[in-house]
């Protein structure tokens, strides 16, 4: 495929389709914390929605998503993740084992109503930060594997500006609240470079 | 890296060698998206617009303390955080304790519930997604929805949740404890010309406010006219009514579906073709909607209204449990196709009120068959029995509703029926607020179903009982039809624990 070949840049770079979005405009509006609400509430609504989201986009991509297709967790040229399993000990999935891994584990995370509270009176953990990070940056490698080795399936389905509007979405959220590291992101640095360009994330 | 390029390469897209269930995935995801952004943007708008609604407020109000006024602020944001909570809540069936069935539909049943953990009362709506599908009623649900969370209207029966499982889709309202016009009617046969007088009213303005929104009821009737526990009425059941959203429209649905099948006509063929290969039945009518009696109808020519009224009673309900519905207040430009407006909803109000005067409505029959065409032939049927007196004026406003739709009163606006001698003395402004009602459901507690008909509606064999298989793989299909269903009202955290 055209993203394979180092010296083309990959589809999803292309001005007319980075340019697809279902939404118009920035996302600065809807990102910000809404005056007087409680930030951890905005905190997990959010995630709670992109959460639904990327596992919603995956979906579409899941056919293709196979063991014989993306045997490693990459995300372009020189990127490969691996999953750090209960002893600590880091194995190398192939895509789609890695991908259901991190989305049961967000799962389990937001359904634990220690973590993420829904009775009235109940509490957040101190610690809600730390396991928010830790969502961001999994969700984060799910769309950028999505975008790396899935970005023609998109094009086929026509849906890449949906999937555009929810990443630069999700960046916007992220930057807004710090929720991802700099270097975590490098591997779509330059469509979020583009967006930031355009206005469509702003910071 | 790279930067972003400019190519005029162009990428020749085709999804045709792609399984059929990705292409509904992405189907069902696109417009899942696009459902959940217009609802971000609306909370986003809503929510500012509260704060601003407060601070100016707050601005305006003097001789309040400045920590009075911080702890509003503070409240409004402890109830917007709950709000989130809230949305992050997954409400099931399970969560509420069925009291009683006290109604029946043709998709569904309504429910008397206590919400399990606060005890709060509310009327559940079940639809079934199979009969929806298979009957075509998708823009259905949706139109129904859609009035009911959006509208703001003090006439129109609130939603204050809406979830879905793999079966049926759950609206959660408020319990109106009154009943509804048709069990009032069934009860009383007719209403004096004074009590028909307040409910029309009501009505006019019911109907104004839910134009204003937009929409247009279509099947407005006594079942859909609810009376709340101050004896006020509200309407339900807008599965009929057309708003200006796309979603709403049937073909909307179908066009999506189709396109779908046509990327892959492979296996979509097979059931294409048999759905619409099947014979129609239209002009000859469904067998099983013929009449066996067709003898009967003479008799029914020559029936006294009294018993003319006995026979439509006894087949009532009936009617108004079984999926054809009934047509009785049906508009007949709705029969053309040819086009219409909020006109039609005027029309059924002359058909109610004609009921309530008289016993039956206008056009009833032995089937729907015939009344039909009498609709259609409104100007020979429609005749008043002798053996009843109605005032000259309410005889004239009747006449002024069920004509042709470019001499309709109302064609105009509702104010054309206010100004009618028929409503004259009646303080519109008021009505709602400082009229006192004809009746006043007398209440024996909050669960008190006396005025339903629930002894005959079998409370033990409810078609909703089996329990859902907890995860049912889901169809694409029939996602597609429901996306944007699941809604959670903010307004009901406004008021004081209201959930
Ligand atoms: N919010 C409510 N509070 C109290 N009773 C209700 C409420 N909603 C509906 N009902 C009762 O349930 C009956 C059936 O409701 P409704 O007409 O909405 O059902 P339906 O299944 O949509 O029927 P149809 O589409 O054939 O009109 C009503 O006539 C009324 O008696």
């Amino acid at each position: 495929s055209a993203a394979a070949l180092k010296n083309q840049p990959p589809l999803f770079l292309r001005k007319n389709c980075a340019l697809a979005h279902l939404v118009k405009g920035s996302f600065k509006g809807v990102v910000q914390q809404p005056k007087y609400a409680d930030l951890n509430e905005w905190l997990s609504i959010n995630t709670f929605e992109f959460f639904n989201l990327v596992n919603m986009f995956y979906g579409v991509v899941t056919d293709f998503c196979t063991i014989n297709e993306c045997p490693t967790m990459s995300a372009g040229p020189g990127t490969e993740y691996t999953w750090t399993d209960t002893q600590r000990k880091t194995i190398k999935l192939a895509a789609p084992q890695y991908i259901d891994y991190v989305l049961s584990q967000i799962q389990t995370t937001l359904d634990d109503e220690r973590m993420f509270p829904t009775k009235a009176g109940s509490e957040f953990p101190k610690d809600i930060r730390a396991t928010l990070c830790v969502i961001y940056r999994h969700l984060f490698r799910v769309l950028a594997h999505i975008y790396w080795s899935h970005y023609v399936e998109l094009l086929n389905l026509k849906i890449e500006g949906h999937v555009n509007s929810v990443f630069a979405h999700f960046i916007s959220f992220a930057k807004e609240f710090d929720l991802l590291d700099r270097k975590d992101m490098a591997p779509m640095a330059d469509l979020i470079l583009f967006y930031e360009q355009q206005g469509i994330i702003v910071s | 890296g790279f930067p972003v390029v400019d190519d005029d390469e162009q990428f020749v897209r085709s999804a045709a060698e792609y399984p059929r269930a990705t292409v509904e995935k992405a189907a069902v995801a696109k417009l899942k998206l696009e459902s959940f952004y217009k609802d971000l943007m609306g909370q986003c708008i809503e929510r500012n617009q509260r704060r601003k609604d407060l601070e100016n407020r707050l601005l305006t109000e003097s001789g309040s303390s400045e920590e009075r006024k911080q702890r509003q602020l503070q409240n409004l944001g402890a109830k917007e955080s709950s709000f989130m909570r809230l949305r992050r809540t997954k409400l099931s069936v399970n969560d509420f304790q069925t009291v009683k069935v006290i109604g029946r539909g043709a998709f569904g049943e309504v429910r008397l519930v206590q919400k399990r953990d606060t005890g709060k009362i509310f009327a559940m709506k079940i639809l079934r997604k199979n009969e929806m599908i298979k009957k075509d009623q998708l823009a259905h649900v949706r139109a129904e929805r859609d009035v009911l969370a959006e509208s703001d209207s003090m006439w129109v029966v609130q939603l204050y949740f809406s979830f879905q499982d793999s079966r049926n889709l759950y609206l959660i309202m408020e319990f109106l404890p009154g009943g509804d016009l048709m069990t009032m009617l069934i009860k009383y046969d007719i209403f004096p010309e004074d009590v028909t007088r307040f409910y029309m009213a009501e009505c006019v303005l019911a109907l104004e406010d839910v134009h204003r929104l937009g929409f247009i009821h279509r099947d407005i009737k006594p079942d859909n006219i609810l009376i709340d526990k101050d004896g006020h009425i509200k309407l339900s059941d807008f599965g009929l009514s057309t708003g200006f959203h796309r979603q709403h429209d049937s073909s909307y649905y179908q066009k999506l579906l189709e396109n779908i099948h046509k990327e892959h006509p492979d296996e979509s063929a097979a059931t294409t073709v048999a759905g619409g290969a099947t014979p129609t039945d239209a002009g000859t009518g469904n067998p099983s909607q013929q009449p066996i009696e067709t003898l009967r109808r003479e008799i029914t020519l020559t029936l006294s209204s009294k018993e003319k009224l006995a026979t439509w009673k006894k087949n009532r309900r009936q009617l108004a449990y079984s999926t054809v519905g009934t047509p009785d207040y049906i508009a007949p430009e709705i029969f053309l196709q040819q086009g219409y407006g909020k006109a039609c909803d005027w029309w059924s109000l002359g058909a109610i009120m004609f009921e309530c005067l008289v016993g039956y409505p206008p056009f009833c029959s032995e089937n729907t068959h015939e009344t039909y065409r009498k609709i259609m032939h409104w100007r020979e049927s429609l005749v008043f029995p002798d053996d009843v007196r109605l005032s000259p004026d309410s005889v004239h406003l009747i006449r002024s509703l069920l004509c042709d739709q470019q001499h309709r009163l109302g064609r105009n606006g509702a104010w054309e029926l206010k100004q009618h001698p028929f409503f004259s003395g009646v303080d519109w402004a008021s009505l709602r607020t400082h009229t006192r009602p004809p009746w006043i459901p007398p209440l024996s507690s909050i669960t008190d179903t006396s005025h339903f008909p629930t002894d005959e509606i079998d409370q033990n064999t409810s078609p909703f009982d089996n329990p859902v298989a907890a995860s049912t793989e889901s169809e694409p299909q029939k996602d597609l039809a429901f996306v944007g269903y699941t809604y959670k009202r903010f307004d009901m955290l406004t008021r004081k624990n209201a959930f």
